[in-house]
């Protein structure tokens, strides 16, 4: 699957900063090559690649690539927390408008020269600049500058303050380069964990970097990408030994794993979801007792066990998943199912005899098969739906998704919330595709967006929730679950959400 | 008139049709192709009544459970009876292979006919079309149309008719244009006997036998078109219990749940190897002229 790709991600910034969040970490032991003590060769299954310049990557497998080969400035662990990667350590000004990053020393790249802050520097402004047209450049329109201002620190500086600018800083295609790379998509000159010895349309072998900056990384001598156009074929080489790890496979795959022998099965849940949305803009959408009706009518429960098997987390009408520990929140319930008092709101809002819509869906995933779930589920409130399946060029063709009344839309895994509601919730949002539009719901969105005092933005992301839960015209059922596979050869393996984010450079073999 | 149902083409008259039963069941492959399509009619007639679940009837905690007594064809993804889909999914099969078929039939042949026996510009211009809906592959024309109308039963219906028609209407013309020109016909316009009464009580009876074979085997060819748009979900839509979109939905979990698939394609199979035993039958019966 290939995630949408960026668009404007910040709405502009309202409130000024307020707090003092200057902080410094200081992690990540860093202190020039380490003698070379790697051991072992993980082969990875993965579907091919076609883009190699990082600016433009989006695959997994894509991404999976380049954040062996490259580095980031900044890191986004399993938990969604940022990480030093390159930065060791960072402060951040009072008014929240200056970034200023300390280098780790030592960082080369694979063709032996120094990495300096003058390399961060080209990079994003490459990444920036609006005349190349690359798809970050709406991501960084909100920096005014950035500057070396010493051999090892690079200075930010913003037009508004941002909360999440981290987070922009660590997004997939923000792999630092040699300043002045011709052509980022050959060559591979990064200053990442692996290098590559082998580039063809069938695999690509990595082997470690001897002189990575962190000391006792990579763990591994080598690392092999081996293309797989079918998961099937994929998993049945893992089983027969050929490769070592899978990621990304259907849930059937995944269950076929399960118990066997010599394999592990890995499933976390991700910030991922199915989106079922009713226009709120028109009828019959636009009577908040409909809305109401189709709330009451769905059993999110069982669409969740019967259409993700029960991996992944069950949803609560809310972009703001479990995964958000900070940000979730129980604290409004979600209403029973109740059919009879969903046919009884229909019929106060004007339609006794039931509503009858086209329930539009792509394809893929198991999009189709909740669509069947809700038709079950909502008939016996009186809503008859007939299902519409499209291929995804039809559902997102001609923005028809955004048009039409009932539809089921699949939402990827971002770090950061906000990114939902501002492109998905907001009144008059891009991808407003219910056409929600609710000024309390406004109000607090651009709060929780811009306030540098997370516990403000917290206490708004949980009003948030209540009101999605309450009146949005939406209805996420679950979170989907990420799997991988990997052989009990190999220890040290952390899944992202992102598939593509895993980080190789702690996985180990297992002495045998 | 009767007509053989399933095939809906050829019209035989009552008495005949009981002799062409008696001789498609004097051999052991035709009697079991017809005992195949017969069972199969059954069902789709009597199919509400014999299924024990309803089509989209879902139990959460019977998902994926293989075949037993109480799911005879085990449940697939969403806890749906298998066994009731697959007697559910026979009318809706029958229904649009059989209309499909039917009234490409009738329409091939009133066009094969007149086109036939008028001949000149207007037999040119209709086969030449016919020829240029003929060189496309009949998947690659639905594909087209489904592309243009959109996935539904009626688009389906639509992309039979319009791709057996001319297949139907080049069977018709080849026969007429070697019997109009035999005395009985001759004999017929002197006497001053209508266009229609030429076409339909002179030249169509010699095609009867041509029609009903070309018919049995258009019909299992519109079963097997009906399953492929129904693979490819570019036909009817979930959740019918149509066998060819059973068949897609259950490839995605056929690791854990086999028997969902299984059993649809199992049926579309047995379905398409009953017509086309019994229409071998139907043509040996017809050349032999015992009817």
């Amino acid at each position: 699957m290939r995630f949408r790709s960026i668009k404007p991600h910040r709405p502009a910034l309202r409130i000024r900063a307020m707090l003092l969040i200057g902080f410094s970490v200081l992690l990540a032991g860093c202190g020039g090559a380490a003698p070379a003590s790697q051991n072992g060769t993980l082969r990875v299954a993965m579907q091919p690649i076609v883009q190699t310049d990082p600016a433009f990557i989006s695959s997994d497998s894509e991404v999976l690539v380049a954040n062996a080969v490259y580095d980031y400035l900044v890191d986004i662990d399993a938990e969604n927390n940022i990480q030093p990667r390159l930065a060791t350590d960072w402060a951040i000004s009072e008014d929240g408008l200056q970034y200023i990053f300390q280098l780790a020393d030592g960082v080369t790249f694979h063709d032996g020269t120094n990495l300096t802050a003058a390399d961060i520097v080209w990079t994003f402004n490459r990444l920036r600049d609006p005349s190349l047209g690359l798809p970050t450049a709406d991501l960084y329109a909100n920096i005014e500058s950035i500057e070396a201002t010493a051999d090892n620190e690079v200075t930010f500086r913003l037009k508004e303050s941002n909360p999440f600018f981290l987070y922009d800083l660590s997004d997939n295609h923000a792999l630092i380069l040699k300043a002045g790379t011709e052509d980022p998509s050959t060559g591979f000159n990064g200053t990442g964990p692996f290098r590559v010895e082998n580039d063809s349309s069938e695999r690509i072998d990595l082997v470690a970097n001897t002189s990575y900056f962190i000391s006792g990384q990579p763990k591994l001598k080598r690392l092999e990408f081996i293309f797989f156009d079918d998961e099937a074929a994929a998993v049945n080489a893992l089983r027969g030994g050929q490769i070592d790890l899978v990621m990304r496979m259907s849930t059937s795959l995944f269950t076929s794993l399960q118990d066997q022998a010599g394999i592990t099965a890995i499933s976390i849940p991700t910030n991922g979801f199915d989106l079922v949305r009713l226009r709120a803009d028109r009828a019959p959408g636009s009577d908040p007792r409909v809305i109401q009706a189709f709330k009451l009518a769905t059993d999110r429960e069982a669409a969740f066990t019967l259409v993700q098997q029960g991996y992944g987390a069950t949803g609560r009408d809310s972009p703001i998943g479990p995964l958000f520990t900070r940000y979730f929140s129980e604290d409004t319930p979600i209403p029973a199912r109740d059919p009879q008092a969903a046919r009884q709101l229909l019929a106060d809002a004007g339609y006794p005899d039931g509503l009858s819509l086209t329930l539009h869906t792509p394809d893929t995933g198991g999009r189709p098969d909740l669509a069947a779930v809700l038709k079950e589920q909502w008939a016996e409130a009186g809503i008859n739906i007939d299902i519409s399946v499209e291929p995804e060029s039809v559902y997102y063709g001609d923005n028809g998704w955004l048009d039409v009344d009932l539809g089921i839309t699949g939402w990827g895994s971002r770090p950061v919330p906000q990114f939902y509601l501002d492109v998905m919730l907001e009144c008059g949002a891009v991808w407003n595709e219910s056409h929600f539009c609710d000024e309390e719901f406004d109000r607090l969105s651009q709060i929780a967006g811009s306030t540098l005092n997370e516990d403000e933005r917290i206490a708004a992301y949980r009003q948030i929730q209540q009101i999605l839960i309450e009146r949005g015209p939406i209805i996420v059922p679950y979170f989907f679950a990420q799997f991988a596979a990997i052989s009990d050869q190999f220890e040290g393996f952390e899944l992202k959400a992102f598939a593509g984010r895993t980080d190789f450079r702690m996985v180990s073999q297992v002495s045998s | 008139m009767l007509s053989t149902g399933e095939t809906g083409a050829a019209p035989v008259k009552g008495r005949r049709l009981s002799s062409l039963l008696l001789g498609l069941y004097s051999r052991t492959a035709s009697a079991l192709g017809t005992t195949i399509v017969l069972v199969f009619l059954t069902l789709a007639l009597l199919g509400p009544l014999i299924a024990p679940y309803g089509l989209n009837e879902q139990i959460a905690f019977d998902a994926l459970r293989p075949p037993s007594q109480a799911h005879l064809f085990g449940t697939d993804l969403l806890g749906r009876d298998v066994f009731s889909r697959v007697i559910l999914g026979a009318r809706q099969v029958l229904e649009l292979a059989g209309i499909g078929t039917l009234a490409a039939v009738l329409l091939g042949t009133g066009i094969g006919l007149i086109s036939g026996y008028r001949g000149g510009w207007l037999d040119e211009i209709v086969m030449r079309f016919f020829d240029s809906l003929l060189s496309l592959p009949a998947l690659l024309l639905a594909l087209l149309l489904l592309g243009t109308l959109g996935p539904s039963r009626r688009s389906v219906l639509a992309v039979i008719i319009v791709v057996y028609t001319p297949i139907v209407a080049r069977v018709v013309r080849s026969v007429t244009l070697s019997v109009k020109t035999r005395g009985f016909v001759d004999a017929a316009r002197l006497q001053g006997e209508s266009l229609g009464r030429i076409l339909f009580r002179e030249i169509l009876p010699s095609a009867l036998p041509a029609l009903a074979v070309e018919a049995s085997l258009r019909f299992s060819y519109a079963i097997f078109l009906v399953a492929s748009l129904g693979f490819l979900g570019i036909g009817v839509q979930p959740p019918s219990p149509d066998w060819g979109l059973m068949v897609k939905e259950a490839r995605a979990y056929v690791s854990q749940a086999p028997w969902a698939l299984y059993f649809p394609a199992g049926a579309i199979a047995l379905l398409v190897i009953g017509v086309n035993l019994m229409a071998d039958g139907l043509k040996r019966e017809l050349q032999s002229g015992r009817v």
